[in-house]
């Protein structure tokens, strides 16, 4: 078995449903995150749209993260998960330099690294990820690469365009999208910008009373 | 650059959560700039054995502590950078063998060990023959040892701009610079002349390689890589590290290797000293900009 996962972007509408139901699935904390939302915005006014890419953890066959770690506190698991070890962690940050999806954090509460583990505690009870469980428009589709009947190859048969992110670090991800563009798959192909974001920059509480 | 970035397109990022700013930040380079000192006096003693042996005599002792002691700082901040420091023994005891981290700990541990040993023989038994058959396995050794931060370089796939084998020929050139400069200081007038331009030649011989070849990647490096074009920005025009960056390039390279240059047309001690000062402080800003350039370009 090799577990593998396949968002189909035409489905997604960027809810974070699937953020929210990881961070508190993980009890992932705050200011971290194993699976985010990114959005983009295309286009110019009034031809304008917003893409929306989940982006978590590859589970990468050739996993950079895999190979740097020095303690092999990443490894893999029989069914394909690129799992941590977070007693092992010294929490090196080798992983952080090696993963090219910017996929793995310092867990500032335990002070090692942490990524998304396909919720491997929960399908060691048959039971599937919490973030394909929560999207309300099922674009998560999860399950096994290795077995032809499976969902998500029968998903990567019937679909021309099945993309991985970054395809030429030679990872092998086993996580795919359908319906994505350079937008949603390539941060250089994306501004930046100062001022272009939808949040707020009200961020901290003054001391002293409101002013 | 991809349609996305078009003015028709215009792709612009409007929400994403933070990303990771710099991971491997100064203690990195503490690092990487006190292992680049403490294997290259090994090489330059190395070498002194081999090309003016009887200088030998007053600066095995000092120059192997002045190297036991820039190792040692390079563990500690190797060790200070680890988010779970108490934990370090587990490289001992879970090595993972295809990481060049456990790989070069393994290295550096025998190194240093193989340093307290030399220093023991010379201070307990004044004996320079084992010494001198200890340096030979030393110089050995330090090979690996200079280059496993390459391999760890080359292990991080997500930083595109650290190359093999250019980080490889980076490392050794920064520890014959910043070697060859430490032993100039160390040796001050037990060196003779003849031997002071031979470390003075490296000195500039090795800045003028590593010029080069950050010379290459400045200019060429872009034409290659996506990746390393969008890194490459952040030393270019008024990029975020461009003063940075060219500040260690005259500092470590182009004032030692005019110094150098100037030493022997007058013979001067002390503008090949100041030479290899600069070099020295110099290596610490280029190690230190090429370290971070990569880690603030969002990877997703």
């Amino acid at each position: 078995m090799q577990l593998g996962f396949l968002v189909d972007l035409h489905l997604c509408m960027g809810c974070k449903g699937c953020e929210i139901a990881c961070k508190v699935e993980n009890e992932v904390p705050l200011s971290t995150w194993r699976l985010r939302v990114k959005y983009v915005d295309v286009g110019t006014f009034p031809e304008t749209k917003r893409t929306f890419t989940p982006l978590r953890c590859n589970h990468c066959e050739n996993a950079p993260c895999e190979r740097i770690c020095p303690v092999s506190a990443l490894h893999y698991i029989d069914n394909g998960i690129v799992n941590i070890d977070k007693e092992r962690c010294i929490g090196c940050a080798g992983c952080v330099m090696a993963c090219p999806y910017g996929a793995i954090y310092i867990d500032p509460e335990t002070q090692t690294a942490d990524k998304c583990t396909y919720c491997a505690h929960r399908i060691a009870s048959s039971m599937m990820p919490a973030c394909v469980v929560a999207c309300p428009v099922e674009a998560n589709i999860f399950g096994d690469l290795e077995d032809p009947t499976s969902n998500i190859s029968k998903y990567i048969q019937a679909n021309t365009d099945v993309q991985v992110r970054k395809p030429e670090k030679g990872t092998n991800p086993h996580h795919f999208y359908v319906g994505a563009s350079q937008a949603h798959l390539n941060p250089l192909a994306s501004k930046r910008e100062e001022g272009y974001n939808l949040f707020n920059n009200i961020t901290t509480l003054p001391l002293g009373g409101h002013h | 650059m991809v349609h996305e970035t078009l003015a028709a397109t215009n792709a612009v990022v409007t929400l994403d959560v933070a990303l990771p700013d710099i991971f491997w930040g100064w203690y990195v380079t503490m690092n990487m700039w006190a292992k680049s000192i403490g294997t290259g006096l090994v090489f330059m003693l190395f070498l002194l054995l081999k090309k003016n042996s009887h200088e030998m005599s007053s600066l095995r002792t000092p120059t192997l502590i002045a190297s036991f002691v820039m190792m040692n700082i390079f563990l500690l901040f190797t060790w200070l950078d680890l988010h779970q420091m108490w934990r370090m023994w587990h490289i001992f005891f879970y090595p993972h063998w295809t990481s060049a981290i456990t790989v070069g700990a393994w290295m550096a541990t025998l190194f240093v060990g193989l340093e307290f040993v030399m220093i023991a023989v010379m201070i307990l038994k004044k004996d320079e023959k084992t010494f001198d058959k200890l340096l030979f396995w030393t110089t050995l050794l330090a090979i690996p040892v200079t280059l496993y931060t390459a391999g760890i370089m080359a292990e991080a796939s997500a930083r595109e701009l650290w190359q093999m084998p250019t980080e490889s020929a980076q490392m050794i050139l920064a520890a014959t610079l910043s070697g060859s400069a430490a032993m100039i200081l160390l040796g001050g007038s037990k060196l003779s002349d003849e031997s002071k331009k031979f470390f003075g030649s490296i000195l500039g011989l090795s800045a003028l390689m590593a010029f080069i070849m950050y010379m290459s990647e400045y200019i060429f490096g872009a034409m290659k890589a996506e990746e390393v074009a969008a890194v490459l920005h952040y030393v270019k025009g008024d990029g975020e590290y461009a003063s940075m960056f060219w500040i260690g390039q005259w500092v470590a390279f182009i004032l030692p290797m005019i110094l150098v240059a100037l030493s022997r047309v007058s013979n001067s001690s002390s503008i090949l000293s100041l030479a290899a000062i600069l070099a020295i402080a110099g290596l610490w800003v280029v190690k230190h900009v090429w370290l971070v350039i990569p880690q603030l370009l969002p990877l997703s």
